[in-house]
């Protein structure tokens, strides 16, 4: 059921496309390797679960995990990079990745390291397609990322906001010269890309109907391998690595058995980088700028 | 004549490395105001600072009557005060009507903005032809039009010019002047700095010479053209030697 498998894994790759998208927007507007992103995807998925635990109403909840995906993000922005902004570029993506660690064992200390049952919040209806099944949260995940997607391209491409926002991603020098407030929109690509992460954390909730503070490390790699493997910086190229990627896990886990799901998927990355090194929607040899 | 930019004291400096020491200049409304010197005399700080770009250390800046020297650049644009920065700084990966668009992102009339976007096409049809293309395909001389009509789409009331003859071919820079003459016509006031001494004495009312962050000498374009000690310094021509202009 070849067909079915398909399905599957372009609902899979949903969410990782929302994670590469976040990536990919900090790496080619700010050019940072944000490696506190698994972090705020597990924070769109703890917090959820904890606010739905204390009886929040889940769209609440949800709500409230993205504003703290969101505050943590801006956090980052002010103490990590920020502060090492004139430095070399690998000093913010360390302190990035300490962020990583503060929050997952934050997570471990207020819930413990087991996974935790996920209410199943999108009622258990399957739309049957001919032969095909489709769930109501592999429905709501496809959705919410391609509606998400096109609003991030359309807003970049099209409006006077968007226009700013890449001619920082060229040159902040010259977006100071223009009178663009990079002081104000340095911050909100850091929430943009918290809330499509944190967004991606919920979705993730909402179809294994399970979190755990571990759960962005497998989704963050397989996010960059996706940003990489579309061309960094590139949107629709994260799109397209996002959904290759799920294809290929699903697709490996059903023919190929899941002990080598890791290998089919970097082997994957691998293969692009070698015949394509800018990716597949990149452009040599500078990065394209969204 | 008034004096539409006044700039008082100013006091630039980097680290340890000053590069405006207590500079003075009146820049008279409708005129064209030359400055030359060396690389590193301290003529595109003086620029940076008018624009907001470069916080001074000291001194005043008084634009149109009101001291804006603590103003961010977005009020000193939608001021008129209008840099055009050295190296022309165009965004290539942007189209080249994106970069009119990003250059008019402060004004509210979009109307407005479509009609003087039509204007600069009508000025410059190498752009207008390309206006979808990416800025990249353009070659020096046309992005520095670019680069101009950028600034124009702000509704300057003072145009300041960073070395705009850079790199360009003598024929554009021909060009460039003429423009130059044609909007000060109009009505915009500009401040020049330029490396190309004799056409900015030719173009300019009047001319300041910068030396190590001081004025060193100012006045009268076609006296200073005469001064043996610029001809020497600037014009590459022994001293006493005719300036000849053009």
């Amino acid at each position: 059921m070849i067909a079915q498998q398909l399905v599957n894994g372009l609902m899979l790759g949903a969410i990782y496309v929302l994670v590469a998208v976040s990536f990919t927007l900090s790496i080619g507007i700010l050019n940072f390797l944000n490696f506190s992103i698994p972090g705020l995807f597990m924070v769109g998925g703890m917090v959820t679960w904890i606010l739905i635990g204390k009886g929040l109403h889940w769209g609440l909840a949800i709500l409230g995990a993205v504003a703290a995906a969101g505050l943590v993000a801006l956090a980052v922005e002010r103490l990590s990079y920020r502060r090492s902004q004139a430095r070399e570029p690998e000093v913010p993506l360390v302190s990035s990745l300490g962020f990583l660690v503060l929050l997952e064992n934050l997570a471990l200390v207020g819930a413990g390291s087991d996974q935790q049952a996920f209410p199943a919040l999108v009622p258990d209806f399957n739309l049957r397609i001919g032969g095909l099944v489709v769930g109501g949260a592999q429905l709501v995940s496809l959705a919410v990322a391609l509606t998400l997607v096109v609003a991030i391209s359309v807003v970049l491409s099209r409006t006077s906001l968007g226009r700013q926002v890449r001619s920082i991603a060229e040159s902040r020098e010259t977006a100071v010269i223009l009178g663009i407030d990079v002081g104000r929109l340095v911050p909100g690509i850091f929430i943009l890309s918290a809330v499509f992460t944190a967004l991606g954390g919920v979705l993730f909730a909402l179809n294994y109907l399970q979190v755990s503070p571990f759960m962005g490390e497998g989704v963050g790699f397989k996010g960059v391998a996706a940003m990489i493997l579309g061309g960094m910086g590139s949107i629709w190229g994260a799109v397209a690595g996002g959904l290759l990627i799920g294809l290929t896990e699903v697709l490996s886990i059903t023919y190929l058995g899941a002990d080598v799901v890791n290998v089919t998927v970097y082997g994957l990355l691998l293969a692009v980088m070698v015949l394509r090194p800018q990716g597949l929607f990149g452009r040599p040899p500078a990065r394209e700028k969204l | 004549m008034r004096t539409l930019l006044d700039i008082a004291g100013l006091s630039v400096a980097y680290g340890h490395v000053t590069a405006l020491h207590e500079l003075s200049l009146a820049v008279p409304e409708g005129g064209i105001v030359a400055l030359l010197g060396a690389n590193g005399a301290g003529k595109s700080s003086l620029l940076k600072a008018v624009a907001g770009v470069v916080r001074p250390r000291g001194g005043r800046v008084v634009f149109d009557g009101r001291d804006i020297t603590g103003a961010g650049v977005p009020a000193r644009l939608a001021g008129g005060l209008v840099l055009v920065p050295e190296g022309r700084r165009i965004l290539v990966s942007l189209t080249i009507e994106e970069n009119l668009l990003v250059g008019a992102h402060l004004r509210r009339d979009p109307d407005g903005v479509q009609r003087d976007i039509a204007a600069i096409y009508d000025r410059f049809p190498n752009l207008g032809r390309r206006r979808h293309m990416a800025a990249s395909c353009l070659s020096g001389g046309e992005q520095q039009m670019l680069a101009v009509g950028r600034a124009m789409i702000a509704r300057p009331r003072l145009l300041m010019l960073d070395e705009p003859s850079l790199g360009l071919s003598p024929l554009f820079i021909g060009h460039l002047f003429a423009l130059i003459r044609e909007l000060n016509r109009d009505g915009i006031t500009i401040l020049l700095v330029e490396q190309n001494t004799a056409q900015a004495l030719a173009v300019a009312h009047k001319a300041a010479v910068l030396e190590l962050g001081r004025i060193v000498m100012a006045g009268d374009p076609a006296q200073l053209a005469g001064d043996p000690r610029l001809a020497e310094a600037y014009l590459g021509r022994a001293a006493g030697e005719p300036a000849a202009l053009h």
